[in-house]
């Protein structure tokens, strides 16, 4: 059944998608950017279709000053940090916080922070607290259940819809139309995106992440492209909804606020991510230790920079597969299982 | 009773251990001589032969030990190039510490499948290590079998068949849970299991081409190497590959492909197309074939290409690394 929808759709879009211009359809998810290779859709795009990856990896963008800041954190004696698994490995000019530091736990949620400070009382417990919207309403929802206090927090949050509105202006990329991530769009809601229809004339589609959603959706995007419409729409309304989860967002701003922040790569973006808001510098790591902002130095040859702005692909990247692999990663990408390179290294193109 | 380091001598203590733990359950006329070597007739005229060792971690876990799986991979070496197993040596190196009851539940289920598999352990060794040199204990097993067919990737034809003899994946998956790294329980225990009773009927088979046991790398990483042995390529249909449903949510909870996931108890085979049925008939009348399927064919494109559940072709890559280290 599911086999002849998905038969159904790649006729559809073979058959409505316009022949005579390419056309970049870029997601901004790691697990969309999964699911695509994993399936080898685009084995299945017309020739003149290209499915590009943006940012959708976190772990990716998260600037090297933050990750460097983690590593000097883990290095103390009087201090644990913690972190998410993929955030161990990732390269910086002082190692990875594997390799360079001393005392760090990994979690694979926010609350299992707590148990590591209680374990651990005469210890500065910093909880490194990374992504984007997904990951933020956790950090923010743990702050809400009340800190013990030998917890703070180093946070590195971006922000979604921020970094898009960067591409769509940057000539170079050339993006046609979004497919807008199923995860972040179920918290900051499907009317988030609204912006790229309605100012840049882009149109965009929420999906999930199951093939026939995503095929769906790009079949949404060919309609609109070929009757010159954009317009905001959203294919996976069983869990995303116009307005998203008001309660993650009101707890999300009562802690954060808009900040300028450093992309890996990319550099300062103006109101791109979250920073504490001023009353609450005594659980801000960033004050409490008064951590540096260090300058980023990239790996010669490196193009992590141009795959995470959907720029180039990862097998264009010289060192990819060669000397830089998921074990030996020299650039973000490769770190993180939702990361451009390292999901092409595990999957094929 | 703990090994200690005299366990090791070469003395009363070294002794001891044999006697008390392997060859209480190595019950082998031809094991007893304990000369530097044994004295073995081949019938035939060529034999086949084969050496592994095993370092897994955990020593236990679902569905079997380092002693089955030490067992099991050299039978299983051994047939699937084409060889009746007929006899085993065991090389122990323990770790110094290690209980009497953990070698001898080791020696006990390598003894069980020997003997359920009519082979016969022959010949043996063991060291002990100093505490914190190895992790409990590693073991080698060195094989020797009769040997009937050749079978080489370079037997192969286009459009030969290729068959695997059942569910992919399970003793990768079982390994990485039973290391207790992550909070995740499923029921799926290892494959572990030797295979010459399933397999060695097929040495009838006109047309058997080619068989592996895909063990590290898994499914994937041995049709590789068959393409590029053979000059030929493998076109797989994703929806054919038997993956048990448990297996697929923990891969894609953990981010793994379960193409590249260890086997101890399944194998690939090419066989040609006139052969097919016969050879899927012959495999699951076996219990441990009955999940055994067709899938996918040998192409003259040289590369291995998987046709996904959606239609979507991806191409299959060697990895640098396995996913999971030490899981054999």
């Amino acid at each position: 059944m599911k086999r002849e929808r998905i038969k159904e759709l790649v006729s559809l879009i073979h058959e409505i998608s316009p022949k005579d211009r390419k056309i970049k359809i870029m997601n901004v998810c790691g697990s969309h950017e999964h699911t695509i290779t994993y399936s080898g859709m685009r084995s299945l795009m017309p020739e003149n279709i290209e499915l590009i990856p943006g940012p959708g990896c976190p772990v990716c963008v998260c600037s090297e000053s933050d990750v460097i800041n983690a590593i000097r954190l883990s290095q103390r004696d009087d201090t644990i940090l913690v972190t998410y698994g993929d955030m161990l490995r990732v390269p910086t000019k002082e190692g990875s916080i594997r390799s360079s530091g001393r005392n760090y736990k990994m979690v694979s949620a926010p609350h299992e922070v707590l148990k590591i400070a209680k374990e651990n009382p005469e210890k500065n417990v910093v909880f490194f607290s990374i992504g984007f919207e997904t990951t933020t309403a956790p950090t923010a929802a743990l702050i809400e259940m009340g800190l013990p206090e030998n917890v703070t927090i180093l946070t590195s949050q971006k922000l979604t819809p921020e970094i898009m509105e960067v591409l769509v202006k940057d000539e170079e990329v050339g993006v046609d139309a979004f497919i807008a991530p199923g995860h972040v769009s179920a918290i900051v809601g499907a009317n988030a995106w609204r912006i790229f229809p309605e100012e840049y004339g882009i149109p965009t589609v929420v999906a999930g992440f199951e093939p026939d959603n995503l095929l769906l959706a790009i079949l949404r995007i060919l309609y609109q492209l070929r009757e010159g419409r954009a317009e905001l729409e959203n294919v996976y309304r069983g869990v995303v909804r116009p307005e998203g989860n008001v309660k993650a967002q009101e707890l999300m701003y009562k802690y954060f606020e808009k900040a300028d922040v450093n992309w890996r790569g990319i550099g300062l973006i103006p109101k791109s991510g979250l920073e504490f808001r001023k009353e609450y510098d005594n659980i801000n790591a960033k004050k409490v230790f008064n951590l540096p902002e260090i300058k980023e130095e990239k790996v010669k040859g490196c193009i992590c920079d141009k795959i995470v702005l959907g720029k180039a692909y990862p097998n264009e990247c010289k060192l990819f597969g060669k000397v830089c692999t998921p074990s030996n990663p020299k650039g973000p990408c490769m770190v993180s299982m939702e990361g451009a390179c390292n999901i092409w290294y595990r999957f094929g193109r | 009773m703990k090994v200690e380091i005299g366990h090791g001598s070469g003395g009363k203590l070294t002794k001891e251990l044999i006697d008390r733990v392997f060859l209480k359950y190595f019950d082998f006329p031809e094991l007893k001589s304990l000369q530097d070597a044994t004295v073995l007739p081949v019938e035939g005229e060529k034999i086949g032969i084969t050496t592994d060792s095993y370092v897994i971690r955990p020593l236990f876990f679902p569905g079997g030990n380092i002693g089955k799986l030490s067992i099991c991979g050299t039978i299983n070496d051994l047939t699937v190039s084409g060889n009746v197993p007929l006899y085993v040596s065991v090389g122990f190196i323990i770790e110094e510490g290690t209980d009497f009851e953990i070698l001898e539940k080791i020696a006990e289920s390598m003894a069980e499948t020997a003997v359920k598999s009519n082979v016969k352990i022959v010949a043996g060794d063991t060291k002990v290590v100093e505490r914190g040199k190895c992790d409990g204990v590693y073991i080698n097993t060195t094989g020797v079998g009769k040997n009937v067919r050749n079978l080489s990737p370079l037997n192969a034809r286009e459009g030969d068949v290729v068959i695997v003899t059942g569910f992919i994946g399970d003793h990768g998956i079982a390994i990485s849970l039973a290391r207790e790294e992550f909070d995740v329980e499923t029921g799926v225990l290892s494959d572990c299991a030797p295979l010459n009773s399933l397999l060695v009927p097929l040495f009838e088979i006109p047309t058997l081409r080619w068989m592996r046991d895909p063990t590290r790398g898994g499914l994937a990483t041995v049709l590789i190497e068959f393409s590029e042995s053979s000059g030929l390529g493998v076109k797989l249909y994703e929806d054919k590959i038997p993956v048990r449903e448990e297996v697929r949510f923990v891969c894609d909870m953990l981010g793994y492909d379960p193409l590249y996931l260890a086997n101890e108890g399944k194998a690939v085979i090419v066989v040609g197309r006139e052969d097919a049925e016969k050879t899927l008939e012959i495999l699951k009348s076996h219990e441990l074939g009955k999940n055994a399927e067709i899938i996918g064919e040998v192409t003259g494109d040289g590369s291995v290409q998987l046709i996904t559940s959606i239609g979507g072709v991806r191409r299959l890559e060697l990895l640098e690394e396995d996913p999971l280290p030490r899981i054999c």
